[in-house]
């Protein structure tokens, strides 16, 4: 009796172990080995190669436009992103299921397709071709195209994070903060904005790391012209059919490096904030009382 | 102030969440909604706060229709079940809060306010919580500042949403009797949601029970609790045996027990039930009523409760009937013994309609 529950603890203790061994290769052959191979690939000709191929003016203009893109995405859908939050989870309207299916569709959309349907928009033979042509604005391989393209396919970062944390605090905080006496705009700020703000953090951080990363929408409309409609990614290609696979990398490195810090960004975010474990607890004790 | 409700409905979709309600709360009333889930109560207090906008009907505060008015305007105080303090503030930037969101002419210098806070935590008790967080108080701590909260701005009426219903049965008491005391000081209007008879018995001046988005009945918890309408408020406000009521030559009877009266008689309906309280059952020897058997005894406290299953009615539906303890001490009723039964009161309805 006392043997056989032995040798069950001993089978559980190994399954545990097998479990997070495989995890752990896992990872490590699908996510560590890649990053680390693109900075050994950066570094392979010397760190004086790497500083000339990112202080180059053509990677500098990259660099700066895709800061820039960024710049502009991430607002935008910071604000998108807590509009709709707040109309999904706190009210209830026609065409809500609609709504949250349509901030799904730059997920399910390959972002391909997301680039070539702005051209069909705005290109030379697109709907409002003609139109902008007649008023000489560019789009289309031109950097308010890149910017639309990013904003499309970074679309859903934010709302889909805002929306379980503001479904699961409910209503009762602001109704509280009306009937004492507050408007609107000082129980967004003082009431809401606060109890989401982590949250949002978050979803601005994911959003920027994919707004800064996005290749493919932003491939089809950009152009690839050099030191104008080049972002990082579309560089780093560039340099790589080049044969330049030292500059590539070392681009590619910068791009990698600007994402690292993103997460470690977000960890210092969790690790900082005991709210945050506590948060979570609050919304399952919360979810726990609404079962019974 | 005054409240009046003239003509009050509300659809949620195909549900009628309440249908056709009047009701009048004069200025310093305590009143409770009393019901089961989904009754209309909730909808009814939130209606009268402004947190629902109601599809027909209007809502008077001080004979002024305020149906329109948004929640800001209405000057009530709103305290939720689950307190909803807002958790990145300290206890005392949450009572603070109603005072330093007024327009700059209205609000109190920060001197006033530090004043005013303090004074309300006082009053409820929580002077040394001031810089603690909500998710470092308990339960009724935390509904201690909810009511703190409210009562920072001064309301006209006081509107709480089934305020005890998350905490033990030993806070909510003392809770219970906490805010009788405070509406008596303090002279406000008061509305509170609740679903337990208890609560509303021990606290209201006056209760309103609601069934189906109706008001089934409405008077003072002795008339509400003795003279029920209906067998629903006679059900809700307390434990009922309900047993088959059979007419047979012109006379009424329940079991052997002729309850005949002139009301009981009167209907001429054949379907009625009695509805009988445990303790308006009395529980005497065999031969001296309606012969039962004891099937189980608990001592509840200062009472003790029996279940009996009396001659010719299912073992499995057995009455029940309360006694005291000293009684009981007394005279020791034990499981399979023989007492015989009758009843000091009962009312008799017919099925599912009002009283008869």
């Amino acid at each position: 009796m006392a043997a056989a529950e032995a040798s069950q603890g001993r089978r559980a203790r190994a399954g545990r172990l097998l479990l997070i061994v495989v995890a752990l290769l896992f990872l490590g052959l699908f996510l560590a080995l890649p990053l680390l191979v693109v900075f050994v690939q950066a570094l392979a000709k010397g760190v004086s190669t790497y500083i000339v191929a990112i202080s180059d003016p053509v990677a500098w203009s990259a660099i700066k436009l895709t800061l820039l893109v960024a710049a502009i995405a991430v607002p935008c859908n910071l604000v998108f992103g807590v509009a709709a939050a707040w109309a999904i989870a706190k009210f209830e309207f026609r065409g809500k299921s609609t709504l949250i299916t349509l901030i799904d569709l730059p997920f399910a959309v390959s972002p391909v397709i997301a680039g070539l349907v702005f051209i069909l928009l705005f290109g030379a033979r697109g709907w409002f071709g003609p139109y902008l042509r007649l008023h000489h604005i560019h789009v289309i391989f031109a950097v308010p195209g890149i910017v639309l393209a990013t904003i499309f396919v970074t679309f859903p970062f934010i709302a889909r994070e805002l929306i379980p944390v503001m479904q699961a605090q409910g209503k009762d905080d602001e109704e509280t903060a009306l009937s004492l006496g507050a408007t609107g705009w000082q129980t967004f700020w003082r009431v809401t904005l606060p109890n989401i703000r982590w949250g949002l953090m978050y979803g601005v951080l994911l959003c920027n790391a994919r707004a800064m990363g996005e290749f493919g929408a932003v491939s089809v409309v950009s152009g690839h012209v050099r030191g104008l409609t080049n972002t990082m990614p579309l560089h780093v290609e560039i340099l790589y059919n080049e044969y330049n696979y030292a500059a590539a990398f070392a681009v590619a490195s910068l791009l990698a490096l600007l994402a690292l810090l993103t997460l470690a960004g977000k960890s210092i975010l969790e690790w900082r904030q005991p709210e945050l474990r506590h948060a979570a607890r609050h919304a399952r004790d919360r979810t726990r009382r609404e079962k019974t | 102030m005054s409240i009046a409700l003239r003509g009050i409905g509300k659809q949620f979709g195909e549900f009628a969440a309440v249908k056709n309600i009047d009701l009048d709360v004069p200025t310093g009333a305590l009143i409770a909604l009393l019901g089961p889930s989904g009754c209309g109560k909730t909808t009814l207090l939130r209606i009268i706060a402004g947190l629902e906008s109601p599809d027909e009907g209007h809502v008077l505060f001080d004979g002024r229709d305020a149906t329109l008015w948004p929640i800001r305007d209405r000057n009530v105080g709103f305290v939720f079940q689950h307190y909803a303090l807002f958790r990145h503030m300290s206890v005392f930037e949450n009572v603070a809060f109603g005072l330093k969101v007024k327009p700059r002419r209205e609000r109190p210098t920060a001197a006033e306010i530090r004043k005013k806070v303090h004074s309300l935590l006082e009053l409820v008790q929580l002077d040394w919580a001031g810089e603690r967080y909500p998710a470092q108080l308990s339960g009724g701590q935390r509904q201690r500042v909810a009511l703190a909260r409210a009562l920072a701005v001064d309301p006209d009426v006081l509107l709480l949403d089934e305020p005890f219903g998350a905490l033990d049965s030993q806070v909510r008491h003392e809770l219970r009797r906490w805010l009788r005391r405070l509406h008596d000081e303090l002279h406000f209007t008061s509305i509170f949601v609740t679903h337990d008879q208890q609560e509303a018995i021990e606290v209201a001046d006056t209760i309103v029970v609601l069934n189906q988005g109706r008001i089934e009945q409405c008077g003072v918890p002795s008339e509400v609790y003795d003279l029920p309408t209906s067998a629903f408020v006679h059900r809700f406000l307390g434990q009922v045996n309900e047993l088959p009521v059979i007419l047979r030559d012109g006379r009424a009877f329940v079991g052997p027990i002729d309850i005949s009266t002139a009301a009981t008689l009167g209907t001429g309906a054949v379907n009625n039930i009695a509805l009988i309280r445990p303790h308006e059952i009395e529980i005497g020897p065999e031969a001296a009523g309606w012969p039962a058997t004891v099937i189980a005894v608990r001592v509840i406290g200062p009472i003790v409760r029996l279940e009996l299953c009396a001659a010719g009615q299912p073992v499995n539906e057995p009455l029940e009937a309360e006694i005291s303890r000293e009684r009981y001490e007394g005279e020791r009723f034990n499981v399979g013994q023989k007492v015989g039964l009758r009843f000091r009161r009962w009312q008799v309805y017919p099925t599912g309609g009002a009283a008869a």
